[in-house]
């Protein structure tokens, strides 16, 4: 039994079907990344797990299922998001951002908050700051922060690179590595920058048209022709 | 909580100050502050719901006025002591917000307005054909039982009442239920996706909405003595209360209360000059170049100004 598992997961947004038939595990303490193009089906995915999508098929953490559970008792559970371009609050201050992933958090939020501040002092400078204010790669390591509030077991990051100067992108794959090495944290990332998804994880899935076409180790797709033929297209 | 010393001593200074403010002012300008009072009272009410959640009401006197009409019959066709008849009307308020909350299920937006609008209409049309021998029909009521006689003892029980909720409501604010409604105003996608039940908070924040606003009519119309459904459930005291709200500084609390004085004493004030309805074009133009210069209310111009005196005293 793997720590998370999904077993033909098809989504959808009314009669439109956005994945198909949907089949892999990822073990815990792995990075493994979501790869594909827009539209191919990566952010559903992530939304699917959070319980946003109408979906078929099982999604089962550490045995248990995932399907049928609202948002909040699947935060309960273990699962943290940090969605597709930050998605912050944008008027509030970098803590009330930070608080409302700590709301189901009854115990440890302020050690939680220390955790953060670890990972991304910046945030501790700024904690007054209104996000809309703030630079890309802050509101990045905000909304990693605010997933991190509940202490996850798993973390679920659509697209961190979105938008980001590629300093900023190496900033963030330390930040997402050390939260692997030393929280111990299972990290699903989705991402169209392969590079750095390759960079990140052990484990890549390609996504095309709602349908999984590659999977395997980083090492074994880093020359695959199938990967340069899903992906770029030649 | 986030609460700053400042803020305690502010709120204590303004209420101290209001305790002194009859000894200091004409029963006149007493009498303006008490409508000032109930204003702010229901745009407190109105911030609860739309400045945090973003679910625009244009239906809130559907929440005053069940509060209002609980109470005025109640009291005059029973013969109910007001001890009962008012908490008794804060409870159907709450049933009604929970009826105004179920369209917040599958609408938002304008469409959500517009069935709160509808709600009101509703209302309007009930009161006036569901037995009248009740509600006093077109007409309305008179008579109905004071709570207290003069300007003064009215002055002091609506401040009362409308700084006892301001500040409860402020305090609930500084929670993280204030944060989370807050949040679900500017992305309720993204609270969800951080796991909070954003149809409980939804609901938290019409049924707080609910009993400000039930509590307030239920005063309000023990204060007037009467209730006139025209001019209860009419447009342009919904408007009134939504500018109050948003000229203050929607989802502040504070806001409100700047805005409802603002607004009364504006309107108040221009009557010598501009006896008709001429004054409501002064205050519009008011309203449009604050909200299109500094949409944030004059909450945010007060503390703009402050900062900015901080800044002088400490060079």
């Amino acid at each position: 039994m793997s720590f998370l598992e999904f077993d033909n997961l098809s989504a959808f947004y009314g009669k439109a079907q956005a994945l198909r038939d949907i089949s892999f595990s990822v073990e815990q303490g792995e990075i493994v990344a979501i790869i594909g193009a827009n539209g191919a089906g990566k952010s559903t995915l992530l939304d699917s797990i959070m319980g946003l999508t109408k979906t078929s098929g099982d999604i089962r953490l550490d045995g248990k299922s995932l399907v049928g559970l609202g948002s909040a008792d699947i935060v309960k559970s273990g699962v943290g998001y940090a969605p597709e371009r930050f998605n912050l609050f944008p008027f509030m201050s970098v803590r009330d951002n930070l608080m409302v992933g700590a709301y189901t958090a009854r115990d440890d939020i302020e050690k939680n908050l220390e955790a953060i501040h670890r990972l991304f002092p910046r945030l501790e400078e700024r904690e007054g700051q209104e996000t809309s204010t703030q630079s890309g790669g802050e509101r990045q390591m905000v909304s990693l922060g605010r997933a991190l509030m509940t202490s996850p077991r798993v973390l679920l990051v659509d697209e961190p690179t979105i938008g980001l100067a590629p300093k900023l992108c190496d900033e963030i794959a330390d930040v997402l590595a050390r939260m692997n090495r030393e929280l111990k944290m299972t990290i699903v990332i989705t991402e169209q920058n392969a590079n750095f998804a390759m960079k990140l994880a052990s484990r890549l899935y390609v996504l095309e048209s709602g349908e999984m076409r590659i999977s395997g180790t980083v090492d074994e797709l880093r020359d695959d022709p199938r990967l340069m033929e899903a992906y770029f297209g030649h | 909580m986030n609460i700053r010393w400042y803020h305690l001593a502010l709120w204590a200074a303004f209420i101290i100050g209001m305790i002194y403010l009859p000894q200091l002012v004409s029963k006149g300008t007493l009498r303006t502050i008490i409508f000032a009072n109930y204003l702010a009272i229901f745009a407190i009410s109105w911030d609860v719901l739309s400045g945090r959640t973003g679910y625009v009401s244009f239906g809130h006197p559907f929440l005053i006025g069940l509060g209002a009409y609980t109470t005025a019959i109640l009291t005059k066709r029973f013969g109910v002591p007001v001890e009962i008849s008012i908490p008794a009307a804060v409870l159907v308020t709450m049933v009604g917000g929970s009826l105004l909350f179920l369209p917040a299920l599958r609408v938002r937006g304008s469409y959500f307005a517009l069935v709160t609008l509808a709600f009101m209409e509703l209302m309007y049309q009930l009161v006036q054909v569901i037995r009248p021998d009740l509600t006093g029909g077109t007409r309305g009521m008179s008579g109905i039982q004071t709570l207290t006689r003069g300007a003064v003892n009215g002055y002091y029980l609506s401040f009362g009442l409308m700084a006892s909720l301001g500040f409860a409501m402020w305090l609930l604010m500084k929670t993280r239920l204030g944060t989370a409604l807050s949040a679900i105003g500017m992305n309720e996608e993204a609270v969800r996706g951080s796991g909070l039940n954003t149809t409980k908070l939804k609901l938290a924040a019409f049924m707080l909405s609910a009993f400000v606003a039930g509590l307030g009519g239920a005063f309000y119309v023990h204060y007037l003595g009467s209730i006139a459904p025209r001019a209860l459930f009419d447009i342009n005291f919904v408007f009134t209360i939504i500018v109050a709200a948003i000229l203050g500084g929607a989802s502040t609390i504070i806001g409100p209360i700047f805005g409802a004085f603002f607004l009364t004493f504006l309107l108040e004030y221009l009557r010598p000059y501009l006896p008709g309805a001429e004054r409501y074009f002064i205050y519009g133009g008011i309203a449009l170049l604050l909200y299109m210069y500094e949409p944030k209310g004059l909450h945010h111009v007060l503390q703009m100004a402050l900062s900015a005196i901080k800044g002088k005293s400490r060079s």
